[in-house]
């Protein structure tokens, strides 16, 4: 799949603009998309589609906090996949999941949702990091904090598991 | 005007349609306005309802529905719940007046039937005959149908959306789109308010709810989460109501159909009464019998927990669409049922909010099913409006073990893609079996199955050497498509669908021709007729372009596209719908380079942000290395 930031026409940096980044997608949608290809050839509308459907995907990773991440190491030929988070951080994830396990044990909705909250908070913390590391090209710093956030993601995940299955 | 002039060569008329569960709506823009089609009567509302009399006879509407009181076993009502669903499904064990056929094969047993007075029918026709009875409405008052958007719960599964089209095609009807009813509502909603922010549209109808959550922004509808359940709705009001208070009042011991037909009728009318009353008699027709009094309590009292099943996925949509209730511009409500006093209550709980109902909530999506219909295929005057939708439900490969593998999550916007590679598992095999399911669960047998797709052609080679890539795409439609290739030899493969639920082509195709009672002239006068939509809408097109970006032109090109123009208005004139057809390809072919530079430089633009001025310039340059090559090739 081709580089994200290269399909949107938007300059690689974590620091996007979300607002920019959707009215650039607004705006790209509203040449491709398959609703505007009303009265045009078949093989127009198929490079359409297909433009439309690397438009959506596009925004999907750019919009995503660790797919965004992902995107520019992958552009600098940085391996990330691998990376761990530091062994404090995974001793800490570590507890964190065996206590959402008791929580939802024990059905208590509200500590569950007290830990989503802390998770969330810890996200943010962790995002802001990360944007100014990878802007300023200290990929090796920003790769341990992407793990986090995979790490973080799979949690609120969990979360949200649970939250459906009390039917919240 | 003195005179209704009937011109047979003026444009047919885009235009949309709510199939809805209870009622039914056909609505066109005309001078830039949405507006229902109304009955002889003065109606908008078409019943939902479809009677099977003697000798072929069907009734369509009030008219059945004055029917059903004597044929309850004949008359067909809230069909929508059964479209896409097989023979053994729950919804055939609720309380209902049908006789529904034994399956005698497996193949029969995809799609549910009904006995009704001499035949069995399957939902596809008898929405098929709702369909034509406003396709008959539409041609009346226009002097053609070119198109049709027909509007579906956003929470319809795959088998749901298919068996819709279906009917569509049945009844004879182009379809442009299948467009989700919460962003239809929320498209009229937008388009009359002309307000932007982030909005909730709660719609709950006969037979299906559904919740979205979109953004409206400068003309784009962005659908961020959609959620829903499509077998839950005001007929399950009517049910139990029915069961709790009329059936006991009515003391029959074992209750027929007829007599179940009765009670959810009273329960119905009783139900509409509490809208504006605290309390409400109700008469029975039983001698000596008191009348059975019901209050607005006692109708929350049943309701409400049906209404609080609507929470939770309204809580996810919020979740889905990373929002809290406070962020919400409005929650707008639609459908008949959201007029019951219980569900505003209950919303107004829910999103901490007052609910805009400003906008009839019955007539509100077939408002926008019309809107749409004009955007796709009207005249451009609308040209800044686009909707961007979402996959309702998520859509996964059966792994071993029964496990479920998400190839694409729910909310992901449509059309979109994804792609995953699998090898063989035996030497020389040459073909490979997926089970496509569509749901959230992590099993495949608690998720609803689409379909099983065969490959065949893979070329023999050992276990674990050829490389299937196999290409989901979900359409704007929502609906599933599946390609397959093997990448060492490069071959397209084969790709089989078994579909688990519903009609397959083959059985839609003779429908389709036992439909039609004059066969071969209907088809020659319905392929004329497409053929002049499709060509008109093409020079349409083209005469647009050309006013647009007469910059991109190359030198003699416009001589050409004019001939070829010419040539298709001409064919479009006359009676000869080959000659339209090829006319309608010379034209697209005379157009093909000009088409490709004017979305190089649409692109252009909207990645630059520039002024039209500079991309014609910079176009300019791509024109000239274009007659650079063009003289290299002479």
């Amino acid at each position: 799949m081709a580089d994200p930031f290269t399909t949107l026409g938007l300059a690689p940096t974590y620091s996007l603009d979300l607002a920019s980044l959707d009215a650039r997608y607004h705006e790209l949608s509203k040449v491709v998309h398959p609703d505007r290809q009303a009265g045009k050839a078949p093989a127009e509308r198929r490079r359409a589609l297909s433009l439309a459907v690397d438009v959506n995907s596009a925004y999907r990773a750019l919009r995503d906090p660790i797919r965004r991440a992902e995107a520019l190491l992958a552009r600098r030929g940085v391996s990330h996949e691998r990376a761990a988070p530091t062994p404090e951080f995974l001793m800490e994830v570590m507890e964190l999941r065996e206590s959402l396990a008791d929580a939802r044990l024990a059905r208590d909705l509200d500590r569950v949702r007290r830990m989503a909250d802390d998770a969330r908070a810890r996200r943010a913390r962790v995002t802001s990091a990360l944007g100014p590391l990878l802007d300023a090209g200290r990929d090796a710093d920003a790769v341990p904090l992407v793990a986090e956030l995979r790490y973080l993601a799979r949690f609120l995940d969990e979360v949200r598991v649970i939250e459906e299955e009390a039917g919240a | 005007m003195l005179f209704d002039i009937f011109d047979p060569k003026a444009a047919p008329r885009p235009i949309g349609i709510d199939l809805g569960t209870s009622n039914s709506l056909v609505a066109c823009v005309r001078d830039g306005r949405a507006a229902c089609l109304l009955d002889c009567d003065g109606a908008a509302l078409l019943p939902s309802v479809v009677h099977y009399g003697p000798h072929g006879r069907v009734v369509v509407g009030g008219d059945a529905a004055r029917l059903q009181g004597e044929h309850p076993e004949d008359t067909v009502t809230s069909v929508k719940r059964f479209m896409g669903r097989g023979a053994d499904d729950p919804e055939t064990r609720r309380l209902s007046s049908l006789r529904f056929a034994t399956p005698s094969t497996p193949e029969e047993a995809r799609v549910v039937r009904f006995c009704v007075a001499d035949r069995v029918v399957s939902p596809v026709e008898v929405s098929a005959e709702i369909l034509r009875t406003l396709a008959a409405r539409a041609r009346d008052e226009l002097n053609g149908v070119g198109g049709v958007v027909i509007t579906v719960p956003a929470y319809f599964d795959d088998a749901q959306r298919q068996a819709t089209k279906d009917a569509a095609r049945l009844a004879g009807l182009e379809v442009l789109r299948l467009l989700n009813e919460p962003t239809a509502a929320a498209l009229a909603y937008g388009l009359e308010k002309k307000q932007s922010g982030t909005f909730a549209v709660y719609d709950l109808g006969g037979g299906t709810f559904d919740v979205t959550v979109l953004r409206l922004d400068d003309g784009v509808f962005h659908v961020l989460a959609t959620g829903g359940d499509s077998a839950r709705g005001g007929d399950d009001f009517d049910r139990a109501l029915a069961e709790a208070r009329v059936l006991p009042a009515l003391g029959v011991a074992d209750p027929g159909p007829d007599v179940r037909r009765l009670a959810l009728d009273l329960a119905r009318q009783a139900k509409h009464a509490l809208t504006d009353h605290a309390e409400v008699e109700v008469a029975l027709p039983r001698d000596g019998a008191p009348a059975l009094v019901v209050t607005r309590a006692e109708l929350d009292g049943l309701v409400r927990p049906i209404i609080e099943r609507t929470g939770a996925a309204c809580r996810r949509a919020l979740r889905d669409a990373e929002l809290s209730p406070t962020e919400l511009t409005g929650v707008i409500l639609v459908g008949g049922a959201t007029r019951v006093p219980a569900v505003r209550a209950y919303v107004r709980e829910l999103f901490g909010t007052e609910p805009l109902c400003d906008l009839d909530p019955d007539q509100v999506v077939a408002l926008g099913a019309a809107a749409q219909a004009e955007l796709l295929a009207g005249d451009g005057a609308m040209d800044d409006v686009l909707l961007l939708d979402v996959l309702p439900l998520s859509l996964g490969i059966e792994t071993m073990g029964g496990v479920v593998d998400k190839i694409l999550p729910r909310n992901t916007t449509v059309p979109a893609e994804a792609r995953s590679t699998f090898t063989t598992y035996a030497d020389r095999q040459t073909g490979f079996e997926l089970h496509v399911v569509q749901g959230e669960r992590e099993l495949a047998a608690d998720c609803r199955s689409l379909a099983r797709f065969t490959l065949r052609g893979i070329p023999p080679m050992p276990a674990g050497m050829a490389r299937l890539e196999v290409t989901f795409s979900v359409d704007a439609d929502g609906l599933l498509h599946v390609s397959a290739r093997e990448l060492t030899t490069g071959l397209v493969q084969r790709v089989e669908v078994k579909p688990t639920y519903g009609l397959d082509d083959d059985a839609v195709e003779q429908m389709l021709l036992a439909a039609l009672d004059h066969g071969e002239d209907d088809l020659a006068a319905r392929r004329l007729v497409e053929e002049r939509v499709e060509g008109a809408r093409v020079a349409q097109a083209t005469r647009q372009a050309l006013a647009a970006d007469a910059a991109l032109l190359l030198p003699g090109e416009q001589a050409t596209i004019d001939a070829a123009m010419a040539a298709l208005v001409a064919a479009i004139d006359g009676d000869d719908a080959g000659r339209i057809h090829l006319a309608c390809e010379d034209l697209q072919r005379a157009t093909h380079a000009f088409a490709g530079r004017r979305m190089d430089a649409a692109i252009a633009a909207a990645i630059s942000g520039r002024q039209l001025g500079d991309v014609e310039r910079s176009v300019e340059g791509a024109k000239g290395v274009e007659a650079h090559l063009a003289a290299e090739r002479s």
